[in-house]
């Protein structure tokens, strides 16, 4: 129902959003993934209406959004990275505001201010400023905003960073009861896999305002099948035995961590005889072996060279 | 239109000091700076020590009283002295049959203006004296006063219309001055809050509501612009009611004001354009105003500034067109005609920086 079509914003010299195609289809959960500076934030200004692409269109039911984003701004609830609420007001004001402010029906908008209060847990706190709240409770309310109106899709962009797992798990649970209850479509952005991997159907990764890989979790899950993660415990560190394995024929990569050495390698089974020969040769013992199945995190580990969270 | 009125509303009502600041501030203003050339009442007790005092007192106190600001009151020396030492009054006069001594513990303006009237009195009396010769002091006084009362030169002043010429009351322009000043910086944050809005992501969140743009901006005008009439009204009307200051029509002073209030947030509109962010407003913004009222000339006499630079700088913002308007008002009682020029270039003003304003705040990304 809605898509993106070679869609890319430039800044100056800078390309942020480079032709991306990005479809939600009814009642989906999709989520936008990618390090800092990827491009999400400038991808979901373009979809939400708010900034002109530089080339490329944004559709609505196969309809462009761009000349006329009168019918995408009705069914679109955004959650905006920052917290836009007034802090001097206290949570039930805000609501208020932008329910006034969305045209909620006078009759309804006080039974609906305090169902999305329930929503995100905060009927008790209503009443207090929002700058006293914590980060967590800010972000509740400022998806609150969001709900008034009942969207029919929702945007968040990362609406989870720097808050507390409490809030963080009640956030999730609204997202998901969103989708899963109200039928609501979701567009999901985020650092965390996690959180991607428990609440969305699908996930785009974007790097440098491309994207980079898409599907399901299993589809993105295949592109590593190739390849195995090996967790490795030696009893010693040892510089020559890494470069032994690094210099191994199917090894792609060897990173030191905290408890040993990772090694991702081309599915090969001489690999496992060879480590332990080159082990040998060091007068090194192995501790602790593992073969890993990969995760998403490795899969967007491969794909960028970054980990996702800095 | 309206929740955004409101809501800006709401975020004051929290917090009303600023504004009961800047009010008091612009009555304290008017009244410090602005009496400076009103001279206070002021009291001296006179005494003689002659064998016959009470006749030299009574005799100089005729001569001396008549001065529209100095009291003169009968006393002993004692008492004299010590209301002096106690700073209760700040002078006496040490009356004798034809000399004087002034006693103070200070020396005030005031004072001098004591110590030039009483000397003005002694040798006018002396003048007389000696005039008279041996013949009759008083005969020769009331020849005088009566000739003085047909003097053969009459000098008359009028002004060119034929009218008589009031004198020019500073303290009027610097209370209008100060209070449309001060008001200049309320009007001011409160425009910014537009910047604030857009900074926060509230103003996103406007934009994708059904709400036009258009709305939101009059709902954050119309705040502003009623913020700083208020504060205007709240200081004139107690000028006018409470503390007796004469503005002349009031209803022609609070059209002034509303568009001067309309003008300025216009201007602060297009300064909220030229820069970057609200933090950038709030630098620029204090430090730009205090110097409107120096350029202008709000602080001086009319036509004191003749640099023909700063005449047209000050003559770009509202505040100059304001001020003239209102003392005209106050002081000439000006009518609408009078003040048809102020009030078309405080418009004119509103609408251009309006304009400019607007266009490049939305220009901004
Ligand atoms: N208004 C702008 N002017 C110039 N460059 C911009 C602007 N907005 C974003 N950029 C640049 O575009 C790129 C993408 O930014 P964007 O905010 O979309 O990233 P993001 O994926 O949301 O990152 P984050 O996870 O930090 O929020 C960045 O390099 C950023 O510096
Ligand atoms: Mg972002």
């Amino acid at each position: 129902m809605l898509e993106t079509i070679n869609l890319s914003k430039t800044f100056k010299e800078k390309k942020a959003v480079d032709e991306i195609d990005i479809y939600l289809d009814d009642g989906e959960s999709v989520g936008l993934l990618g390090p800092n500076g990827a491009g999400k934030s400038t991808t979901i200004s373009m979809i939400s209406s708010l900034l002109k692409p530089t080339s490329g269109d944004v559709k609505l039911n196969g309809k462009s959004t761009i000349k006329d984003p009168s019918e995408i701004r009705k069914v679109l609830g955004v959650v905006p990275q920052e917290i836009a609420l007034y802090e001097e007001l206290s949570a039930y004001e805000n609501l208020h505001f932008f329910g006034k402010i969305y045209k909620v029906k006078k009759g309804f908008l006080e039974n609906r201010i305090q169902e999305v209060l329930d929503m995100v847990g905060l009927k008790d706190r209503q009443n207090e400023l929002v700058k006293t709240f914590s980060g967590g409770m800010k972000r509740r309310v400022n998806i609150a905003a969001a709900l008034l109106h009942h969207p029919k899709v929702l945007i968040l962009d990362e609406p989870t960073v720097g808050i507390d797992p409490q809030s963080r798990n009640h956030i999730l649970e609204t997202v998901r009861k969103l989708n899963e209850d109200h039928g609501t479509t979701i567009l999901y952005t985020s650092h965390y896999m996690e959180e991607v991997e428990q609440l969305c159907d699908r996930v785009y990764i974007m790097d440098h305002g491309k994207v980079v890989a898409s599907g399901s979790k299993d589809e993105l899950l295949s592109i590593l099948s190739s390849e195995d993660t090996i967790q490795v415990q030696l009893s010693k560190s040892s510089d020559n035995l890494l470069e032994a394995i690094k210099a191994m024929k199917p090894v792609r990569r060897v990173d030191e961590t905290s408890d040993g050495i990772r090694i991702i390698s081309k599915k090969d089974s001489s690999i496992l005889n060879n480590l332990v020969h080159a082990a040998e040769k060091e007068g090194i013992q192995i501790t602790h072996f593992q073969l890993e199945v990969p995760s998403l995190e490795d899969v967007f580990l491969h794909l960028t060279g970054k980990s996702l969270r800095d | 239109m309206y929740p955004v009125f409101m809501a800006q509303w709401m975020k004051d009502k929290r917090k009303p000091y600023i504004i009961l600041l800047f009010i008091g501030l612009s009555i304290i203003a008017t009244l410090i700076f602005g009496d400076i050339d009103r001279i206070e009442q002021t009291t001296a007790m006179v005494y003689s020590t002659e064998p016959n005092a009470e006749a030299v007192e009574e005799k100089w106190l005729e001569g001396l009283n008549g001065h529209e600001t100095i009291d003169f009151i009968i006393s002993d020396k004692e008492e004299a002295h010590e209301q002096v030492a106690e700073g209760a009054i700040d002078v006496a006069i040490h009356l004798m049959e034809n000399d004087y001594r002034l006693i103070t513990s200070s020396d005030m303006p005031n004072i001098q203006i004591v110590e030039q009237y009483v000397h003005k009195v002694f040798t006018e009396e002396a003048q007389l004296e000696a005039a008279a010769g041996d013949g009759n002091t008083e005969k020769l006084r009331s020849e005088l006063d009566s000739y003085l009362e047909n003097p053969p030169i009459q000098v008359q002043t009028e002004s060119i219309d034929g009218g008589e010429i009031p004198n020019y009351d500073m303290g009027m322009q610097l209370l209008f001055g100060f209070t449309l000043f001060i008001a200049m910086f309320t009007i001011g944050f409160k425009v910014n809050g537009i910047s604030g809005d857009k900074v926060s992501g509230i103003w996103n969140r406007l934009i994708l509501s059904p709400v036009s743009k258009t709305n939101m901006y009059i709902g954050h005008l119309l705040y502003s612009f009623c913020v700083g009439f208020l504060q205007m009204l709240i200081v004139f009307l107690i000028f006018h009611y409470v503390m007796g200051y004469d503005l002349g029509n009031l209803s022609m002073i609070l059209v002034i004001t509303a568009v001067f209030t309309l003008s300025m947030v216009s201007v602060a509109m297009l300064i909220t354009g030229i820069v970057k962010t609200p933090e950038q407003f709030n630098m620029v913004y204090p430090s730009l105003i205090p110097m409107i009222p120096v350029i202008s000339g709000v602080y001086m006499l009319p036509g004191t500034i003749s640099n023909p630079v700063l005449q047209f700088i000050g003559d770009m913002f509202p505040l100059s067109h304001g001020v003239e308007a209102m003392t005209d008002v106050a002081l000439f009682d000006a009518g609408w005609n009078d003040i048809a020029l102020p009030i078309a270039l405080m418009l004119l003003i509103g609408v251009f920086s309006m304009g400019i304003g607007i266009n490049m705040v939305e220009r901004r990304k």
